[in-house]
């Protein structure tokens, strides 16, 4: 792939959905792989297909005042032409309603929703990335449309995500696509901590009519959504999550 | 331990905890309380527990003890 292609940015690239979903577009599309964590961003890029043409964008998305500036710098230094956008970035913090601290409100908020919003507006930019946006894809949850205890603040930041996604389809209409993908649970290091439960997962085994989803499922949906095979689907949210959220068995 | 036992009754919904109260033996001890907990522990410890580290854990004190051991390690 020439080193010059157009890119699409992927964070949250260093594990889970967000390096499934680098794997499966690596083979047909230049990447920017966001992440956190240098070692394992790395990691993936070894992983991913044309593996030499990818670049890195390594950084923390808990401090929303550092990511534009540092995204225009990326984009500037590398004269990359982003055209692809898929945001797999996304953090949980359980609590109950009563023990939520400000903090881990906009903690959630930030990641989970204002970066998305903040680097779509730093790729509409014609100073920026002039005219080269086509695609955005960003990885809800099932937990945007229903509820779970504990989940309130998680919920809210994902329902945030899709209302974002709804208006920007019709204002970047007909040159940019946005969509969502609202996955149930999947086997990811996020989920870890909930699916080592044994009580947790029994009843999502009870649940899930095809089990529980692995990040290939939801890179495969994305792949899908940004590919042109997509072309007249846009302000949507595609449900993967194995049939759980149309099951009301009573068993 | 003052700060830990606060942060710990909010999260059980009581109003205090004390060291040699049974953590089973709060009504709100059940999953939500487990992950809330864990999730406590990594944002303000930055530990790594897990819910089998949590079932095999008494009382409050036995809790105040994992942590303190998690912390040296």
């Amino acid at each position: 792939m020439n080193a010059n292609a157009s890119c699409t940015l992927v964070t949250g690239a260093s594990s889970g959905i967000g390096r499934a979903v680098a794997q499966r577009l690596a083979s047909s599309r230049r990447l920017i792989l966001h992440g956190r964590d240098i070692e394992r961003l790395e990691e993936t890029r070894s992983s991913c297909a044309q593996s030499e043409t990818h670049l890195l964008w390594v950084q923390d998305f808990r401090d929303p005042a550092t990511i534009v500036p540092t995204l225009e710098h990326l984009i500037e230094r590398e004269h990359a032409a982003v055209d692809g956008f898929v945001h797999c970035a996304g953090i949980v913090h359980v609590l109950p309603a009563r023990s939520t601290e400000l903090d881990a409100v906009f903690e959630s908020l930030n990641v989970n929703y204002v970066v998305a919003q903040q680097i779509i507006a730093t790729l509409l930019k014609k100073r920026v990335n002039p005219g080269r946006l086509r695609g955005i894809v960003v990885i809800s949850s099932i937990w945007s449309q229903f509820g779970a205890r504990g989940h309130s603040v998680y919920c809210a930041s994902k329902a945030a995500l899709d209302g974002m996604v709804r208006a920007l389809a019709l204002e970047l209409a007909p040159d940019v696509r946005v969509n969502s993908v609202l996955p149930g649970a999947v086997r990811t290091p996020m989920a870890q901590t909930a699916l080592a439960d044994l009580a947790i997962s029994e009843q999502l085994l009870r649940t899930y009519p095809l089990g529980l989803g692995v990040p290939s499922d939801i890179a495969a949906a994305v792949q899908f959504l940004m590919s042109e095979e997509a072309r007249w689907i846009t302000g949507q949210q595609l449900v993967v999550d194995g049939g759980r959220t149309v099951n009301m068995s009573n068993k | 331990m003052n700060d830990f036992c606060v942060k710990l009754a909010d999260i059980l919904d009581v109003a205090e905890v004390k060291e040699s109260d049974l953590l089973t033996g709060f009504s709100t001890w059940d999953s939500l309380s487990v992950l809330s907990i864990i999730a406590m522990l990594d944002s303000k410890y930055g530990l790594n527990v897990t819910a089998a580290d949590l079932r095999n854990v008494g009382t409050v004190g036995d809790l105040w003890n994992l942590i303190q051991r998690k912390q040296r390690a």
